[in-house]
């Protein structure tokens, strides 16, 4: 687990950056894709029940781009606490009440 | 005996709440954000000449056709803009004439610091800028690029870094001016780039193509620092007013260097 929060930890840190100085000049339409968003919902999806790697990622990556971007008027933990919020929703309520397919169900 | 896995959820929210609560109302977020920008700037600026470099590529090779067209069509507008250059210059010296016989001094120079924009905020049109406190920046110090056209200013300010809010931020609003024209109004920011003419009455002829610059009016600008040019003209019996939505004269892929003015 050390390892992996490690890992994360850096992770979430260069797709920040990544987030706010290079992918600012490839807008689709106007929107700016959200990578840390987008990874934090992979893992969450993607670990098993009970496991508390999905929030701990959620916790890093929303510290990071609360870091890393004004925040909701500026508010320092906005992105963090949606990110949990998400994360405890996905890891308490849908992955213990609804079997998705290719995801480790409740019963696995 | 190991505490029960509620116990410990309790209180792991309850810490990040008294941490971000901390984090919030004293100086401390500031510090540990202006920590993070400084160990993480020369990536960022890397980051940032390799995003702008990569989108230019990619515009050339995706727009090669438009690209062509927009040459064509600056490079008629740069043969009409000498004459009028030659036309200003003759102005200029009049003026310089004129001042000297009425024994007035040269207008002040607006004093400009030097910056450089390292990233982009993905919540708002706000950009991080890598000069700060230190460096005598101070919130509400106007921003521009080094065409002089209308970027933004200053809302926070750390040791050694400062956030500016673009003009086409939805917080942003400041009184405008059409060239050439007395008509006066506010400029307001849409969001996502959108930035409208508003307050203007409806007896005034706006039409497509006025360019706006700033009025003097609110004090946040210095005046005739150029806008933007308007795109389309919204004009309805209900409103009181006449809108106008303009096109942003700067352009953040290419507003590396940035200047702030300290003192107009």
């Amino acid at each position: 687990m050390f390892r992996k929060v490690i890992l994360i930890l850096f992770l979430f840190y260069i797709l920040a950056l990544i987030q706010g100085s290079f992918l600012v000049h490839f807008t689709i339409f106007g929107v700016l894709p959200n990578l840390v968003l987008i990874f934090v919902l992979l893992i969450n999806i993607f670990t098993p029940l009970n496991d508390w790697f999905g929030v701990v990622s959620a916790l890093i990556g929303g510290f990071f781009l609360d870091i890393f971007s004004a925040g909701f008027f500026g508010f320092f933990g906005f992105y963090t606490l949606v990110f949990l919020t998400l994360s405890l929703f996905f890891n308490f309520i849908l992955k213990k009440y609804v079997e998705i397919p290719f995801i480790k169900s409740p019963r696995s | 005996m190991k505490p029960p896995i509620r116990l410990n959820l309790v209180l792991g929210l309850l810490f990040i709440v008294v941490l971000f609560l901390v984090l919030n109302f004293t100086v401390l977020g500031d510090k540990v954000k202006n920590f993070f920008y400084l160990i993480s700037s020369p990536l960022q600026q890397g980051f940032w000449k390799a995003g702008d470099a990569t989108s230019d590529f990619l515009t050339g090779v995706f727009q090669a056709e438009n690209l062509k067209k927009e040459a064509d069509e600056l490079y008629l507008k740069s043969r009409s803009l000498i004459a009028r250059i030659a036309e200003l210059k003759e102005l200029e010296n009049e003026n310089l004439a004129l001042r000297e016989a009425l024994q007035l001094g040269l207008q002040k120079e607006m004093e400009l610091n030097l910056s450089r924009i390292i990233s982009k905020d993905i919540s708002g049109e706000i950009v991080l800028i890598n000069k700060g406190g230190k460096d005598g920046m101070a919130e509400g110090y106007p921003v521009i690029t080094p065409q002089k056209l209308l970027l933004g200013k200053i809302t926070k300010v750390y040791d050694d870094f400062s956030e500016v809010m673009l003009i086409t931020n939805r917080d942003s609003s400041f009184d405008a001016r059409v060239l050439g024209k007395d008509i006066y109004g506010a400029v307001k920011g849409g969001g996502n780039s959108a930035l409208y003419l508003d307050l203007v009455p409806k007896d005034k002829e706006l039409s497509s193509g006025d360019i706006v610059v700033t009025a003097a009016l609110g004090g946040d600008f210095p005046a005739g620092i150029v806008v933007g040019s308007v795109r389309e003209v919204r004009k309805t019996d209900i409103e009181p007013f006449q809108a106008a939505e303009i096109i942003p004269s700067f352009d953040l892929k290419a507003a590396d260097i940035i200047f702030v003015i300290v003192d107009f």
